[in-house]
């Protein structure tokens, strides 16, 4: 039985026949009695990236996608969440990209979707087929800015905010969470969509630097990651470099998560990669083109391409390895730099994966 | 590099149109593909002292490359501030943003607009794609919106197969009875045309057409039956030679959005 009242044309249109599935995203008094029984105190979190994958990604977590799509997003650390084979999770984002790489190894049972693609590289075929088969099942349709209006209203501390997005679209009958309502300051009508505020079970972020306790300081967009970090049960924080905690207090302004919202504080040089992690490397452009283009054909394209790069690598340096080592470091950095305008430009040309030519090269 | 004595492909003929929409001195928000390039090119020609805006927060960057997603560094390049997400699409809905410029799969006689799916069943459409991003958001709150296309029979819909972001809705005043910010998209662009809405009944209506396209053949393009504007309908203006080179040498010389698919 579930615990709140959900919208019952997107229910009946999702054909949810046990809503309860719908409610931990939403539960506010679980979430903040998560975050009261955390551990408070200023204490060392410092631990490996298997330990803290196994410690505080369970199976059945509602997971969140970070950064955007490939940008500050945690693939390394993702990737070890699918080498510990965790199951029936939930994935929100927005974007939601990267919950097609746990849907390929069947880890996701339910996604609440947002966005799924790689803009100009195209659409998902691998999405589009697992959704077919019925491999995952969609909970909830949300643009972008619901979803972050969702984690926005969790970070200002309140139940859900009147939203002026989503109104009269498709999005309204395929999301159990929204409801429409009146305006109550209007004499007129006046349509708004209440969005709740959204609690994942538990995410993971890649920040630049942090220090042990997990205060973790973020360059470029923040995107959602801040708002994310307010909202869910659990926080694993990862960075490119742990740093004294004075660092932060004295040289890092800006966008910062506190300590108090980490429960692991992971040290992972190359998390983002074959993203890009702003000021420190640029994307590996050839790689995605080779999960959109030649994953896209088949599941087993897929397969063949991620047993390689995930289950084929123990951890981010020989991923890195495997881009082309010191020479993908120096090229990505260089590539990162000009791209920020640190540095002269460059010529962004390279050697595009089709599938009739690869050139082996990712930079 | 590429080849500047051919003539303009229908991608950089888009780029060219969507940018002469775009005043100099306004505020835009620009989508990923052509949007950007129309974006970029307008600032490097007609309108050199517009904003650009991107979803990932990116504020007024310094051109730099094409970028190939709204979160990349070029949408970010030296931004004075950039904006959390939910402060960014906020800029709509507060007044901020002149004019916002979308793709879409499908569209239908009232603007509304599909990134969803093909196909009439959720549950098993015949291609799923992406879902909306930003497009429901700018659609929903922006002031004046341009939307961006490829023309054909099932691409023009009367009817599109999911609502992800809504036009005029119904036609009327549908989009404002539903409780929507902003005038809804005042254009619709394709390489054969260039149409805007009735302003009663907001019915999508020829405004110019590319030279050699006739209303009749614009009609043979469309799922549904398009309105005629009064009086004779103009060519729509198209590249110049001027522009197409700054298109091929300045604005996206490895052609990231404007060489065709092959």
């Amino acid at each position: 039985m579930a615990k709140y009242l959900y919208n019952e044309e997107a229910v009946a249109n999702l054909r949810l026949s046990d809503t309860s599935v719908l409610d931990r995203l939403v539960d506010f008094e679980s979430a903040r009695a998560a975050h009261l029984k955390k551990e408070h105190a200023k204490k060392d979190k410092r631990m490996s990236l298997a330990e803290a994958v196994a410690t505080y990604v369970q199976d059945g977590d509602i997971m969140t996608d970070a950064g955007f799509s490939y940008v500050r997003t945690p693939h390394q650390a993702f990737n070890e969440v699918i080498r510990q084979g965790k199951k029936n999770l939930q994935m929100i984002g927005a974007p939601n990209t990267n919950q097609s790489f746990f849907i390929s190894y069947g880890l996701v049972d339910y996604s609440h979707n947002s966005y799924t693609g790689a803009e100009m590289r195209g659409i998902d075929k691998s999405y589009d087929r697992a959704l077919k088969a019925g491999k995952v099942k969609i909970l909830s349709e949300w643009s972008h800015g619901g979803v972050a209006q969702g984690f926005k209203a969790a970070q200002l501390g309140t139940p859900g905010v009147c939203s002026k997005q989503m109104l009269g679209s498709d999005l309204v009958r395929y999301n159990p969470y929204l409801q429409v309502i009146q305006n109550p300051l209007k004499k007129d009508k006046d349509p708004v969509v209440f969005v709740p505020a959204l609690y994942p079970d538990v995410a993971i972020i890649h920040c630049h630097v942090a220090d042990k306790y997990g205060n973790g300081y973020i360059y470029g967009p923040a995107v959602n990651d801040l708002a994310v970090a307010a909202a869910t049960r659990k926080l694993i924080i990862t960075a490119e470099e742990i740093v004294p905690e004075n660092d932060i207090r004295y040289n890092r302004e800006g966008q910062i998560i506190p300590f108090f919202y980490a429960d692991a504080v992971v040290e992972l040089p190359f998390g983002a990669v074959p993203g890009n992690m702003p000021g420190c490397y640029y994307w590996s452009r050839q790689w995605w083109e080779k999960i959109m283009r030649f994953g896209g054909v088949s599941d087993e394209n897929m397969m063949i391409l991620l047993n390689e790069w995930i289950m084929g690598t123990k951890n981010q340096f020989e991923f890195v390895e495997k881009l082309g080592g010191a020479k993908w470091i120096a090229e990505a950095r260089r590539q990162t730099k000009a791209a920020e305008g640190d540095n002269e430009d460059i010529d962004f040309s390279y050697e595009e994966y089709t599938l009739k030519h690869d050139s082996g090269l990712y930079y | 590099m590429r080849d500047l004595n051919a003539p303009a492909n229908p991608l950089e003929t888009l780029a060219y149109i969507i940018a002469q929409q775009i005043h100099d001195h306004s505020i835009v928000y620009i989508g990923t593909g052509i949007p950007m390039v129309a974006g970029i090119l307008a600032k490097k020609t007609h309108a050199p002292n517009i904003t650009i805006v991107y979803e990932s927060g990116g504020q007024d960057p310094i051109e730099g490359d094409m970028p190939w997603s709204v979160g990349c560094p070029f949408t970010w390049r030296k931004s004075p501030t950039t904006m959390e997400m939910s402060y960014s699409f906020a800029q709509c809905y507060n007044g901020y943003v002149d004019m916002g410029f979308l793709g879409f799969a499908q569209v239908d006689m009232y603007g509304n607009v599909n990134t969803h799916m093909i196909g009439k069943d959720f549950h098993k459409p015949a291609v799923r794609m992406t879902g909306s991003g930003g497009n429901n958001d700018l659609s929903s709150l922006t002031e004046n919106m341009v939307l961006v296309g490829l023309q054909s029979p099932d691409k023009f819909l009367e009817k599109v197969d999911f609502i992800t972001s809504v036009g005029h809705l119904t036609g009327g005043n549908s989009r404002r009875e539903a409780g929507l910010i902003g005038n809804g998209p005042a254009a619709v662009i394709s390489p054969w045309g260039v149409y805007d809405f009735h302003p009663t009944s907001k019915r999508m209506r020829v405004k110019s057409l590319t030279p050699g396209v006739t209303f009749d053949i614009a009609q043979q393009l469309t799922g549904f039956e398009l309105l005629k504007p009064e009086g004779d309908i103009p060519d729509t203006k198209l590249v110049t030679p001027e522009a197409l080179k700054i298109i091929r040498t300045d604005v996206d010389p490895r052609g990231v959005f404007t060489t065709m698919p092959t």
